[in-house]
């Protein structure tokens, strides 16, 4: 097994005496990951996420609960399992700014314990793998954010580890670049076998990256399944908004529920599965006096809400 | 190891790359040193001698502290920001690495500036100090354990950020260390001296080392060799058992 | 707010936040302690090893003189000419502009008001701690001036710091700039040296440059020299001060209306 936790729980403390305040980041977390799996960590802003990640990685140290990552304890061994796993945290660094990329790499290298010959080999290997090779001798704060990603990546694969935490890796990057960042991540998954732990807020990285998904809500698990399940259970469900030029009475439509309905604007939920958009826009528009009207996937919190309001498996 | 040595020159690049506002930064520095050494010039121009301390004593003692600064705040940047590190969630970057965390929290930044302190200190050295090669063997081995002092003592101060979620005791140290250690000791009487003996140890930053140099005594260099460890142990297991306390980046833990 | 109150509700709301912020007041007042303890110990050692008298300061004398130096250092801002710069070069000061009341004067009145409670804070502090280690004032009524006279002496000060941040309207790294200045301050503004132990042809420098109003004055009043002239003397450097950071200003603005910012 590569990730287990076994009801974790994380409380944090803070305020002066008279005035503490404690917040339970993660609460008795439990779930399981096997080597060479590929699962999306999600839940919406405070979840617990992030500090789920420290935990698995060592930088954090439980309240309470049990959790190894390849068999080990990460806050007990932490340099011991440092030197198996691979982190990459969107908002912190592996890169330093000033230097070039290759000039961390012989760093790394150096605390990975990887001699010369095996660091270039791998350094080489990675500039294919990530098509990176020309970025390798730039000072990092010359870089896009995108092709530092993809230093970044490099630098966090350098030692080969057997599973890769990445935590919102792909915050602040244009869509081509996701793009491109989620095929590397799948590539390594499948060519390597990495197991691959991604948290994030964006959709899209369960669409393409992860093959399971777990959700998590107030520091427990919600929701753990495959993607293709909860594609066919939720991605199906679009919203509609309606922009209103006159005050009207909505008939029902079939497939549809009505998730707001004031004097100048209607939300409407479409499930997708019972109708299509197509001829649930033709009914809007005939039917109603339509000033605008957009058509969006449902919010992340909304998709979360909505599995939350399903009976547990 | 092979590691540590890795990340320290990885700094040492750092701060060439950065070159463009580090002449400015020197000379600043270079006025700051010399207003001090002006200073105690006047002062012993008016009074003499304070203590058995004289003009000449003075300047043994500001090149061993300057040094020692330089070291402690220069090739070891870190260790004044422990404190800061520790609040601001700085720490994870080091803590994802399979590394020591203290040493290498240590080596991973070089403060360009304050090297220029450890240089102005040697020249100090060499132009009052008298300079034997014995004596300068000495004033080596002293600068360096007065550095591990100042550098304990800045790490353990840090350290009690972990436990108090903020780094007001990290700052007063870094202070007191540096404004006790610039002058002698003996000008201070009782429970003060007992104190920079013991607690706030400025006295083995400057004023012991130095004494040393003008007259090598076993008993004072053991003494300090002693302090020394004691104090690197100290800041050590401080910032050990801080880390398990260690509260990352999250911003509900801001008190 | 009117026009005529904005100088008050400026401070007033500065010197509340200083208050409020207890922890870093504390460290301020640490720091202020030490440094007291180290200078004044120093100095109350070298005066009683040369018969009781250096310059005409006695022990009692120089301990409360250095208590007073210290409270005009300590209670100042040490990042106020870079974040000065820092505003005036990254243009945000144009911002400040459009507002009714001038820029110049809501700074300082800002700044006076973070100042003012650090330094109520250091001087009993420090009163406290000369009266149990050195004993009462040397002569209470010219302590009495020394009150105002600290006022003063840190308005100077900040208005002095000001002028010379107005610098960064011209230059772009005024970082260094604060360095040279307080080290000037330290020397020739008699704050680690009592200006009348300086050899006599710095002194004669010293006498007519404005930094002896920023730290001198005050202490020489506290160490038991009753010469309200020193009062004069700061209220007429702090007008020389301000007709200067205004002219700075008023300068700097100019030009960036020229310039666009």
């Amino acid at each position: 097994m590569a990730i287990d936790v076994r009801r974790l729980t994380k409380v944090f403390e803070s305020g002066r005496r008279g005035a503490r305040r404690t917040v339970e980041a993660v609460c008795d977390l439990s779930f399981a990951v096997e080597r060479g799996e590929r699962v999306a960590y999600i839940g919406p802003n405070g979840a617990g996420k992030s500090t789920s990640i420290k935990i698995l990685t060592g930088i954090l140290h439980p309240t309470q609960g049990e959790a190894t990552v390849l068999g080990v304890v990460p806050w007990t061994d932490r340099r011991r399992l440092a030197a198996r796993i691979g982190t990459l945290f969107g908002q912190r660094s592996l890169l330093w700014f000033e230097l070039t990329p290759r000039q961390s790499y012989r760093m790394l290298a150096a605390i990975y314990g990887l001699d010369r010959q095996r660091e270039q080999a791998r350094v080489a290997d990675l500039a294919d793998l990530l098509d990176a090779g020309d970025l390798f001798d730039q000072p990092v704060r010359s870089l896009s954010l995108g092709q530092r990603m993809r230093c970044e990546l490099a630098a966090c694969m350098l030692h080969e580890p057997e599973v890769l935490f990445l935590d919102e890796p792909t915050i602040g990057l244009d869509l081509l670049a996701k793009q491109r960042f989620r095929e590397l991540l799948v590539r390594l998954n499948v060519e390597r076998g990495t197991t691959i732990f991604l948290t994030s807020h964006d959709v899209a990285d369960i669409e393409h990256v992860a093959l399971r998904a777990i959700v998590i809500n107030h520091g427990s698990v919600i929701y753990d399944d495959e993607v293709a399940a909860m594609r066919r259970a939720l991605l199906s469900t679009k919203l509609v908004e309606v922009g209103l030029s006159a005050p009207t009475a909505l008939p029902p439509i079939v497939g549809v529920s009505v998730l707001e309905h004031s004097d100048a604007a209607v939300k409407l939920v479409v499930d997708t599965t019972a109708t299509s958009i197509r001829h649930v826009l033709d009914d809007l528009l005939e039917r109603l006096p339509v000033a605008d009207i957009s058509v969006v996937d449902p919010p992340l919190e909304q998709v979360i809400a909505a599995i939350y309001a399903r009976p547990k498996l | 190891m092979r590691g540590l040595l890795a990340t320290f020159r990885n700094a040492l690049a750092e701060v060439r790359a950065n070159r463009a506002s580090f002449l400015s930064q020197v000379v600043v520095m270079g006025v700051n040193d010399v207003v001090w050494v002006l200073f105690w010039v006047l002062f012993f121009r008016r009074v003499g001698s304070v203590r058995g301390w004289d003009g000449e004593s003075i300047r043994l003692l500001l090149a061993v502290i300057t040094c020692a600064a330089g070291i402690s705040l220069g090739l070891l940047a870190n260790a004044r920001r422990v404190g800061n590190m520790a609040v601001d969630g700085q720490l994870d970057g080091v803590l994802a690495l399979p590394v020591p965390p203290l040493a290498h929290l240590l080596l991973r930044r070089v403060e360009a500036v304050n090297v220029g302190d450890l240089a102005f200190g040697f020249v100090m050295f060499a132009w009052a100090g008298s300079p034997t090669i014995q004596r300068t063997l000495v004033f080596i081995a002293v600068v360096l354990a007065a550095a591990t002092v100042m550098t304990g003592f800045l790490v353990l101060t840090g350290s009690l950020a972990f436990f108090a979620g903020r780094n007001e005791g990290g700052e007063l140290g870094f202070h007191a260390m540096l404004l006790l250690g610039s002058y002698p000791v003996d000008i201070f009487a009782g429970a003060a001296k007992v104190l920079l003996y013991t607690a706030v140890p400025a006295a083995f930053v400057s004023t012991v080392p130095a004494r040393l140099v003008e007259n090598f005594d076993v008993g004072n260099a053991f003494l300090l060799v002693a302090v020394a460890a004691i104090f690197a142990v100290a800041a050590w297991a401080a910032f050990t058992l801080g880390l398990r306390r260690y509260t990352s980046g999250s911003v509900w833990t801001r008190p | 707010m009117t026009r005529r109150r904005w100088p008050q509700v400026t401070a007033g709301t500065a010197a509340l936040r200083v208050v409020a912020e207890r922890g870093s007041l504390a460290v301020t007042l640490g720091f202020y302690v030490i440094v007291v303890a180290v200078l004044a110990g120093l100095w109350r050692v070298a005066v009683g090893a040369n018969g009781g008298d250096i310059a005409g300061y006695s022990v009692v004398a120089i301990t409360w003189y250095v208590v007073c130096t210290e409270a005009t250092t300590v209670s100042l801002n040490t990042r106020l000419i870079a974040d000065l710069g820092r505003d005036i070069g990254s243009g945000a000061i144009a911002v400040e502009l459009l507002r009714p009341a001038p820029v110049l004067g809501v700074r300082l009145a800002a700044e006076l008001g973070r100042v003012l409670p650090r330094l109520a804070a250091c001087g009993v502090v420090g009163a406290l701690l000369a009266g149990l280690t050195a004993g009462a004032p040397p002569r209470p009524a010219a302590l009495a001036l020394a009150v105002p006279s600290l006022v003063l002496a840190v308005a100077c000060n900040i208005v002095a710091q000001h002028a010379f941040a107005g610098v960064a309207f011209w230059i772009r790294d005024t970082g260094s700039a604060w360095f040279l200045y307080q080290k000037l301050v330290f020397i020739l503004g008699g704050m680690l040296i009592p200006l009348e132990a300086l050899p006599g042809w710095l002194e004669r420098v010293a006498s007519v440059l404005p930094f002896r109003a920023m730290s001198y004055a005050p202490a020489r009043l506290a160490a038991g020299n009753l010469e309200p002239v020193l009062l004069v003397e700061q209220v007429a450097w702090l007008a020389v001060l301000l007709w200067g950071a205004g002219a700075v200003f008023r300068a700097g603005e100019r030009r960036l209306q020229v310039l666009g910012g």
